[in-house]
């Protein structure tokens, strides 16, 4: 007797899902049970929600924020100070540091760290784009806000030196990062205080 | 500390199995391949999340089962729960129904001390061998040592990698040396200051146990002899050549000397399982006194591989076990368990991955 199987587009839903960070096979199973089985126009809407969120948002040019306008709205505020940037490892950290509120200067992304154990190299992060940056806009200080584990050391430590020539002020945030975690575990006071006490970077 | 419950699911030869301790001696008793050593196993991987076979989670997995499962409450300074399940897709481990998010959240809740006929290995084998008992007695014995130790392989790790590059990024190497260089440098100082503590334990364990007239001494050759940072910048040629991080605690040794002479090449196969015995006696001896309760300990065999004058000198360390509230299980093949332990014995009969109590001794 042959075995009952899944319907070839149920089981391509389940796969597709399971590619999604932190759907486990077990998760994607339940979702898909559930698109296949929920109100048409309501999987419609999802998936018109879905193409349109990815069309029309993508990385700032210029500091690798998430936006719908070239440059950002980051980027375009001029009531920011031009003359501070800070590197965090990802779009989603600039929300946290801004949300934070004593930050009021420009950002930029490096899209990760540096992990030889993931094969993530200089060249993987917007380092040379940061350098530009430092060509063209009246920059003076870099805060580097990378997470303190083993690799946010690493890459904070790599980017110390290769902007060391420059001449320009280096520092990083002082303490209240939690080891081993990004900033989204930091709480806005936490961020605060860390923003306000940075310290130079040997 | 002990353990109170233990259940297993596709444990090795376990199916399933429910049973419950009390403190003090349990002696499990049953004929060759049944589960003694397997019961063992499972309790140490509960306290360690490593087997002392030294396998991976796959041979643990029942022959036909898709994962196995280990669960056990311990009571201590109040009572705990913990759990964990493993198949090659999947692991989960949890400490009173919370899922385990940090490592040293979790260990430290069992402590236990296993005695096995691999512990020969720790004389006989290689420095690796060495390193990791050292490094469990710190991880059981300060909070802060398996942070800095995960840190530090985590920086080696990554050394290493941007060595063995066609060419090597000398600001990237330099990034990593830094955390390599700091971190390494306290996992030595805390080795160094290890050592000369846990030492005397370790030689009147081998005197107590081998009635012998020679001299053990423990000693700690670290790698790193003063400064981590210029003796590492010393070894970047030779590195050059072997692609390899050359200098750190990762090469430390921990040398065992019998008369002032290393015990691998120049001891006897006695002498060589005395002071295996002896090491681990130790351990026990300086986790129990470190947290002013026992560990629990699991003696696999051990006994049987002792002449009766031999056993004598682990008396001492099992009858504290047992005054302190403390919980030993111990293997033996056949009713011929040390008489000196006497009364208060708990009997348990192993047979074909099933466990049942028999009456209490005495
Ligand atoms: N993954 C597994 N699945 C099923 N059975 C297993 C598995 N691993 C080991 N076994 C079985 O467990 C038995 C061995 O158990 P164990 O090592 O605990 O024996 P023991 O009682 O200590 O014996 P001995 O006195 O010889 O040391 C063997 O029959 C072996 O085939
Ligand atoms: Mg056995
Ligand atoms: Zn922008």
């Amino acid at each position: 007797m042959p075995m009952p199987v899944l319907p070839a587009p149920l089981a391509d839903l389940m796969a597709a899902l399971g590619k999604l960070p932190g759907i486990g096979p077990r998760t994607a199973e339940r979702l898909a049970l559930h698109l296949v089985q929920a109100d048409p126009s309501f999987v419609r809407q999802l998936a018109t929600t879905l193409t349109n969120a990815r069309d029309r948002v993508q990385g700032c040019a210029t500091c690798g924020a998430l936006t719908e306008l070239q440059p950002c709205a980051l980027c375009q505020d001029d009531r920011r100070d031009a003359t501070l940037v800070c590197v965090v490892e990802r779009a989603v950290d600039v929300w946290l540091l801004d949300k934070a509120g004593t930050y009021r200067g420009r950002f930029h992304v490096l899209g990760g760290k540096l992990s030889p154990l993931n094969g993530i190299e200089p060249e993987d992060l917007r380092i040379a784009q940061l350098e530009q940056r430092l060509e063209r806009e009246p920059l003076r200080e870099v805060i580097l806000a990378l997470p303190t584990d083993v690799e946010g050391d690493a890459t904070s430590h790599y980017l110390a030196r290769r902007l060391a020539p420059r001449g320009l002020k280096i520092t990083r945030l002082a303490h209240g990062l939690p080891a081993g975690s990004g900033l989204e575990f930091a709480d806005d006071l936490t961020l605060s205080r860390a923003l306000e006490g940075r310290q130079p970077i040997a | 500390m002990h353990l109170t419950r233990l259940r297993l699911r596709s444990f090795r030869n376990y199916g399933r199995l429910e049973a419950e301790f009390g403190p003090g001696f349990h002696v499990l008793l049953g004929g060759n391949a049944q589960g003694k050593t397997n019961l063992l196993e499972a309790i140490y991987l509960l306290a360690t999340l490593r087997s002392f076979r030294g396998v991976g989670g796959a041979q643990m997995v029942r022959h036909g089962d898709k994962g196995y499962f280990v669960g056990g409450q311990v009571l201590g300074q109040g009572a705990h729960a913990m759990r964990m399940y493993w198949s090659p897709s999947e692991r989960r481990l949890s400490l009173d129904g919370q899922p385990v998010r940090k490592l040293t959240d979790y260990l430290g809740t069992l402590r236990a001390v296993v005695f096995c006929t691999e512990d020969l290995q720790l004389v006989k084998g290689p420095g690796t061998r060495r390193r990791r008992f050292l490094d469990l007695l710190l991880a059981q014995t300060d909070a802060g040592y398996l942070p800095l130790l995960q840190r530090y392989t985590r920086a080696l790790r990554s050394r290493n990698l941007v060595l063995k590059a066609r060419l090597v990024d000398e600001a990237l190497l330099e990034s990593f040396t830094r955390d390599v260089v700091g971190v390494g440098t306290q996992l030595t100082q805390l080795r160094r200051e290890l050592v000369p503590r846990f030492s005397p334990l370790v030689r009147l364990a081998y005197r107590r146990i081998a009635h012998g007239a020679e001299e053990l001494r423990v000693e700690y050759r670290p790698s790193v002899k003063q400064d981590f940072a210029v003796e590492l910048a010393q070894a970047r040629g030779r590195e050059r050549t072997y692609r390899t991080t050359l200098v750190g605690p990762h090469r430390d040794e921990l040398q065992l000397l019998l008369d002032d002479r290393p015990a691998v090449q120049y001891g006897s196969e006695g002498q060589k399982r005395t002071l295996a015995i002896a090491l681990k006696t130790a351990q026990a001896e300086y986790v129990g006194g470190r947290h002013g309760t026992p560990p629990v300990l699991l003696i696999d065999d051990v006994m049987g591989e002792l002449d009766a004058r031999r056993r004598q000198g682990l008396l001492p360390l099992l009858e504290r076990a047992h005054q302190a509230s403390g919980q030993v299980f111990m293997t033996c093949t056949e009713v011929n368990w040390p008489e000196e332990l006497g009364s208060r014995l708990q009997r348990w009969e192993v047979k074909a991955g099933t466990i049942e109590a028999d009456r209490l001794v005495r």
